[in-house]
């Protein structure tokens, strides 16, 4: 707390935390310093490289390495030029269309085993669930950078170096342990109840499966998939590894080993790319705000 | 608890509860299985071999482990691993808690900044990374530019030319990326604690220190036991940021152990030389898996939920 004043005597009033409750009584003054500049601060260094980048990608040469007549800060001549290379001089469209079709098979696939194996653990409570929950936990802390090699090697023996179905398998060992983690917690929550009445009525658990826990864990559902599409979107280390060809790199791999070209750096369409690379999923947060933070913040909980 | 009586319930109704839940779990299990723990065996075996690329390796034993043991490169990178996730871990949970107790405040547009301020964390690390190496740049930085405008330096900074600058330069990146995910997990840790404790500790005349050391701290403990085995984890593991912005350099000065593994594995054609690397991380990992584990116990224990 460096905002702590140790020579004014205690002020029994400034209350750091309570939701409104006391905060009247907080001078404006005050919390204009303490509050408003450090967040003033935290969002200007946090949102600065997006800003950069976005303003890099519409500079023309004489913009972008002459500091002294245009100002850095803004675009003096703005240009759609780096935009143009970008789209019509390199792979980037097919890099992209990779990426969604890699993100959306991977997401699918994880989604559907893990809301069986999510429903398996917590409400069939089938001899030893509570060991397999617990491994399921421990499979998501597994690093992808200490499984890349024997995954590699695996890849090129199955035939799949090179391919895209090399990156839709492999996906899914990092977004199964995530996603039946978070679906684990969503069906905690519903009601032993309701699964109760199913079975007496005559329901098959597929059926209180699919007609009555699905349904009211949507909002589970959508957490898990946005999340398993954002990770599969932003994943690096395997694409990098399994993939050589430029037909079916993924976008973060693409920018990174075809835009940059030996020593010159073509610094307005590498800021394009990364542009064009964040907004998708710029977009989908956009819209899905609350049910990122609750899978976040849910994954971490549980 | 109704949990109980309905579990026992369930559990008469369908006899077929073991079946059934095997059936449900074979997806899953087929691809983890295959995908990551047969991966994971196959690594610890390769790292016992001399396998490269484009040629089946013999069983070596510890040779490997061996070379390692004095190759100055790899304890350079043990050094780096350690400095990078040390510094990041620390500064992340200092700043990220910072940011979460300001969030928790009474402010306007609450719901706004949380939103904006956790994209450094959605956006791909890659792509970022980017941005940050041409901040970074020897010449056109604009951070450089900034110091020069203030008076405070007089030359353009070598960002990623000298050993420490550029170590400094990626754990700076680091941090970037990583306050958001700290600072929301806590945030929402922050927002399950009941006002009224505040309030009667005020009353007794609590100081804002006090308060928070004695009220919001502990409460918080458990969460941050988890977020952090989280953050420490996906930082020693970190590959991205390093690939992008440096590839080790300069002189191997900022290569982790990741990095290191990658650039010996697949470039290098030593496959065995870089699944030893990967496996070397192992015991690190384990331990703040353990960590992480008794942290979820004690917040069980504490919020008593029975099993």
């Amino acid at each position: 707390m460096t905002t702590e004043d140790p020579y004014k005597p205690a002020q029994p009033n400034a209350n750091d935390h309570a939701e409104g409750g006391m905060d009247y009584l907080v001078t404006r003054k005050r919390k204009l310093v303490t509050v408003y500049l450090p967040l003033g601060v935290f969002s200007f260094v946090l949102l600065f490289p997006f800003y950069w980048m976005t303003i890099t990608t519409f500079k023309g040469k004489e913009d972008l390495y002459d500091y002294d007549r245009n100002s850095p800060f803004w675009v003096s001549n703005p240009t759609l030029a780096n935009v143009k290379k970008l789209l019509f001089d390199t792979a980037y469209p097919e890099w992209l269309w990779n990426t969604m079709l890699v993100a959306v098979s991977a997401t699918f696939i994880s989604l559907f085993a893990s809301v069986l194996a999510a429903y398996a653990i917590e409400r069939l409570r089938f001899k030893g669930s509570k060991w397999v929950g617990l491994c399921i936990y421990f499979a998501y802390l597994v690093p992808p950078s200490i499984l890349f090699i024997p995954l590699a090697t695996m890849v090129f023996k199955l035939q799949l170096f090179d391919t895209r179905w090399a990156l839709i398998l492999t996906y899914p060992t990092f977004l199964i342990p995530f996603c039946t983690w978070l679906l684990m917690g969503y069906f905690r929550s519903i009601p032993f109840e309701l699964e109760e009445c199913a079975l007496i009525d005559g329901a098959t658990r597929l059926e209180i499966l699919l007609k009555i826990v699905l349904p009211l864990a949507v909002p589970g559902l959508i957490s898990a998939g946005i999340f398993a599409f954002t990770l599969s979107w932003n994943e690096f280390i395997y694409a990098l590894t399994f993939v050589s060809s430029s037909e079916v790199k993924t976008v973060p791999v693409g920018v990174i080993t075809e835009l940059v070209e030996g020593d010159v750096y073509h610094w307005g369409s590498l800021m394009a790319g990364a542009l064009f690379g964040s907004i998708p999923v710029a977009i989908l947060y956009s819209f899905f705000v609350e049910y990122y933070v609750s899978g976040m913040t849910g994954a971490v909980k549980e | 608890m109704s949990n109980s009586t309905g579990l026992a319930l369930i559990g008469r109704i369908n006899n077929n509860a073991n079946a059934l839940g095997l059936l449900f779990m074979l997806p899953a299990a087929t691809i983890l299985l295959v995908f990551l723990t047969y991966p994971l065996g196959l690594g610890m075996w390769l790292g016992l071999t001399d396998t490269k690329i484009g040629r089946p390796g013999e069983f070596v034993g510890l040779e490997n482990y061996k070379s390692l043991f004095s190759d100055s490169v790899f304890w350079l990178s043990v050094f780096n691993t350690m400095v990078y996730t040390g510094v990041a871990s620390i500064a992340k949970f200092g700043l990220g808690l910072w940011l979460a107790l300001l969030l928790n405040q009474n402010i306007r547009f609450k719901s706004f900044m949380r939103a904006i301020l956790l994209l450094p964390w959605i956006v791909p690390t890659t792509l970022s990374a980017i941005a940050f190496w041409w901040i970074y740049d020897s010449q056109f930085s604009i951070i450089s530019w900034m110091l020069i405008k203030l008076g405070l330096i007089d030359s353009y900074i070598n960002f990623l030319g000298d050993a420490w600058n550029a170590r400094w330069s990626v754990i700076a990146a680091n941090i970037w990326r990583g306050i958001p995910f700290v600072a929301i997990s806590l945030l929402a840790g922050l927002q399950t604690i009941s006002p009224s404790l505040y309030e009667a500790a005020t009353i007794d005349g609590a100081t804002r220190w006090q308060l928070f050391r004695h009220v919001t701290y502990p409460l918080l403990t458990p969460i941050i036991a988890i977020v952090m085995t989280f953050s420490v984890l996906f930082t020693f593991t970190d590959f991205q940021l390093i690939y992008v912005i440096t590839r080790g350099g300069p002189v191997n000065a900022t290569h982790l152990m990741a990095t290191l593994s990658f650039q010996r594995a697949i470039p290098g054609g030593q496959l065995a030389e870089g699944a030893a690397i990967a496996m070397a991380m192992v015991p690190f990992l384990l331990a703040a898996i353990l960590i992480s584990f008794f942290g979820l116990q004690r917040r069980k224990w504490q919020q008593g939920v029975k099993d």
